[in-house]
């Protein structure tokens, strides 16, 4: 599902502004690029990233929003006393790119090209979210901070909302919270922060190895 | 990746072992010190003993401050990453590498395992040794190959070379209800049954012949019943060759002439003995040689204080030495004089390939134990040395004499290092390999030992021991001794072993072969306990 217009592209990450107002995609999801072949020999490439935040400003940067709610009128009521707001605000989000599927080949690392401007950016469906995450390795191009939210929340959420995708893997939730504990091995409160955030809670018994640290 | 892969090499040194880092899913509970693992080098394969285990973290942060509520998912996500276990390896053997579909035949071409001289590289891969490995290392059952045991683990046997074994003196060592006494008669059945060499067991506490109850309460059954009319019993109790079913096949008497000076000097603790009775000794014998201490015990007060006039002997120490060698002649098996014929005849015995036990029946004091060992010990060994003589003479297959050893229970008594010098048995410890007769030494404290006899032990097997000075005099001359150091200390107290030495290629920490009626029938145990009258006649006198 097309979600978006890439309104600003470089080679580690894109800002895209979505089509439906204060809907960016979650936080920490894969989105996907479609960047048909030039040259026509190959199928083309799905450059794939994870939403690294969220925003909606105004369309001028320069004037900040105002006020706009009432005793009566607030939340979502705002938007029906004010169509225009529609019109000059604007949401947007970035994603950090994480490899590419080219000719059915799952790759992660950067692209050689950055996503072109103006193309669309797509939700990643369940079956590209499936096929993506089989292998962890892009998890590391997630510890490089690209905006304001810091990398382990994005690691976290990218974890969480993978997790949810793949149908409650815990076998795969088992192998990221690893892949993790490897990365963020010299800072541990980094390392406890994602592994908080990420612990499914109670399981059943039967499906939880390991002791005690 | 193989199945039962434990980590890989990330550190080392020849001289100081292996570094392995384990992989996450591999708990150290799974993990023992003293077991046998292999390092699959690019080149070769290092059968190696796993000698200690560290627990690390890569942030010492962590270690500081340890998640406060850790759930299981945390946990599980931090073992193995963040904190991880690492084990240190000893190389102890390699092997060459060979194609591995055709495993077997390479191995008989190059001929085993050799001693460690590289080590492997960063990241080779640990694993648990297969069936195939401890084959490869201690070779199969069969021939001079006996299985003592098994892998802890695994049940396949681990074999022990006879043939090496018996070569050298040998250890059996492990505090008290570690079943040294079991032990032992694995091995001696192992000796009797390949017919590798002939025993002669002193058998302090009657334990060896026939059967006995085990601490856990069943009985099993002695050498006499396995192995038949092999085994002959020699009794200095009379008492129980009456017993029924438990013949003796010969009494023994000791005659007062037949005791030496250094058997007195062996036995000056049990005796209370000055430090002038060795002097004294010495003149009575220069008066009346072989029989000085029937000449000594027969003197009236008089014909002292005339043998200290006409000697210069002290007449005190004189009349306390008459007194305190009083002692032996009250025992029963001591006579005025006898002759050496039936140890000769037992020398003969044991030359026809028949095993013999001495049975000390109630006689099973110290002093008992050591007068009789000893002194039947140096005839034998005057026996043996004479035959090795004539052999070396005729060069006449006939004339080699068989390889003899010889068990002998609480052996510090004859080898403490106050001793060993003077008592036959340090004399066999240190030399006699020459002459084809070696000692099976079992005891419990063997910090007791003289350090240069326990050097001199070619294969030593050891059940649990916990003092740190026993611990050391085992591992006396043994390279690696920190990693064999923890393994004996956490073997259980039954049945599990360590064993190092001549005989096996490597140590190896097993669990011992059951002796029960599985074993009994591997040894060709005969079904009927009762003898058949003609072996015994055949026994009695010798083969026509």
């Amino acid at each position: 599902m097309s979600i978006g217009e890439i309104i600003e592209t470089t080679s580690t990450a894109f800002v895209a502004e979505s089509f439906e107002l204060n809907s960016p995609p979650p936080l920490g999801s894969l989105v996907v690029v479609q960047v048909s072949s030039e040259t026509g020999t190959s199928t083309g490439l799905d450059l794939y990233a994870v939403v690294i935040y969220g925003q909606t400003v105004g369309l001028d940067p320069s004037r900040r929003a105002v006020r706009r709610s009432t005793d009566k009128v607030f939340d979502a009521a705002i938007y029906d006393q004010h169509p225009q707001l529609e019109h000059t605000l604007r949401t947007e989000f970035g994603a950090a790119l994480v490899g590419f599927v080219a000719d059915s080949v799952v790759r992660q690392h950067l692209p050689s090209q950055p996503p072109p401007l103006h193309y669309s950016v797509h939700t990643a469906s369940v079956e590209q979210v499936r096929r993506f995450t089989n292998s962890l390795h892009y998890l590391r191009l997630l510890l490089v901070p690209h905006g304001e939210v810091p990398p382990p929340q994005v690691l976290a959420a990218n974890v969480r909302e993978v997790y949810q995708q793949r149908g409650v893997d815990r076998l795969w939730l088992d192998a990221a919270a690893r892949e993790i504990a490897t990365l963020l091995q010299s800072d541990h409160q980094a390392l406890l922060t994602v592994l908080y955030s990420i612990d499914p809670g109670k399981v059943s018994p039967s499906t939880v190895r390991g002791g005690q640290i | 990746m193989s199945q039962n892969r434990l980590g890989v090499v990330v550190d080392g040194a020849f001289n100081a072992g292996l570094t392995v880092r384990l992989d996450s899913r591999i708990t150290t509970e799974q993990l023992r010190i003293g077991n046998f693992v292999v390092v699959e080098g690019q080149q070769n394969r290092y059968f190696s003993l796993i000698s200690d285990i560290h627990l690390k973290a890569t942030d010492p942060r962590l270690l500081a401050d340890p998640p406060r509520d850790p759930s299981p998912f945390i946990a599980q996500a931090l073992a193995g990453t963040s904190t991880y276990a690492t084990v240190e390896v000893r190389p102890m053997l390699m092997l060459e590498k060979a194609d591995e579909s055709d495993v077997d035949a390479l191995f008989e071409e190059r001929g085993g395992p050799e001693p460690v001289r590289t080590i492997p590289m960063h990241f080779a891969e640990l694993r648990e040794a297969t069936e195939l490995d401890f084959s490869t290392v201690f070779g199969q059952e069969g021939g001079a190959n006996f299985a003592m045991g098994t892998p802890l683990a695994m049940d396949i046997p681990i074999c022990l070379r006879l043939d090496r074994f018996v070569e050298r003196s040998n250890g059996v060592f492990g505090q008290s209800g570690t079943g040294k006494s079991f032990l032992a008669r694995l091995l001696i059945s192992g000796v009797i049954k390949t017919k590798i060499a002939v025993n002669l067991i002193f058998d302090m506490h009657d334990e060896y012949s026939f059967d006995k109850q085990t601490e856990d309460g069943h009985w099993v059954k002695g050498l006499r019943q396995i192995f038949g009319s092999q085994v002959l019993i020699y009794a200095l109790d009379e008492a129980m060759g009456r017993r029924r079913g438990r013949n003796v096949d010969v009494t023994l008497k000791i005659g007062l002439n037949q005791i030496e000076e250094a058997d007195i000097v062996l036995l000056s603790q049990e005796l209370n003995l000055r430090q002038t009775a060795e002097a004294t000794i010495g003149l009575l014998r220069d008066a009346f040689r072989q029989q000085w201490l029937l000449k000594l015990l027969q003197m009236t007060p008089e014909e002292l204080g005339e043998f200290c006039k006409g000697s210069g002997a002290h007449p005190a120490s004189m009349a306390s030495l008459q007194r305190n060698l009083k002692r032996l002649q009250r025992q029963d098996y001591v006579v005025d004089e006898a002759t050496f014929s039936a140890l000769d005849d037992m020398v003969e015995a044991l030359d026809r390939g028949k095993h013999v036990i001495l049975q000390f029946g109630r006689y099973n004091s110290v002093l008992d134990y050591v007068l009789v060992s000893n002194l039947v010990t140096r005839r034998v060994r005057q026996r043996y040395e004479e035959k090795t003589r004539r052999y070396e003479e005729t060069k006449e297959v006939a004339d080699k004499p068989r390889p003899l050893m010889i068990t002998i229970e609480e052996a510090h008594k004859f080898l403490n290092p106050a001793v060993a010098r003077q008592t036959t048995f340090g004399t066999i410890a240190r030399e006699m390999r020459k002459y084809n007769v070696t000692l099976l030494v079992i005891d419990q404290r063997p910090s007791g030992i003289d350090p240069e006899v326990m050097s001199q032990l070619g294969t030593r097997v050891s059940g649990k021991l916990t003092e740190e000075r026993d611990i050391e005099a085992v591992l006396t001359g043994v390279s690696n001794r920190s990693a064999l150091r923890g393994a004996l200390t956490s073997l259980n107290t039954r049945q599990q072993i360590l064993i190092m030495g001549h005989a096996v290629p490597m140590p190896i920490v097993m669990r011992t072969r059951q002796y029960d009626e599985r074993f009994y029938q591997a040894m060709g145990a005969r079904v009927e306990t009762s003898q058949d009258a003609q072996t015994d006649i055949l026994d009695l006198f010798g083969d026509p």
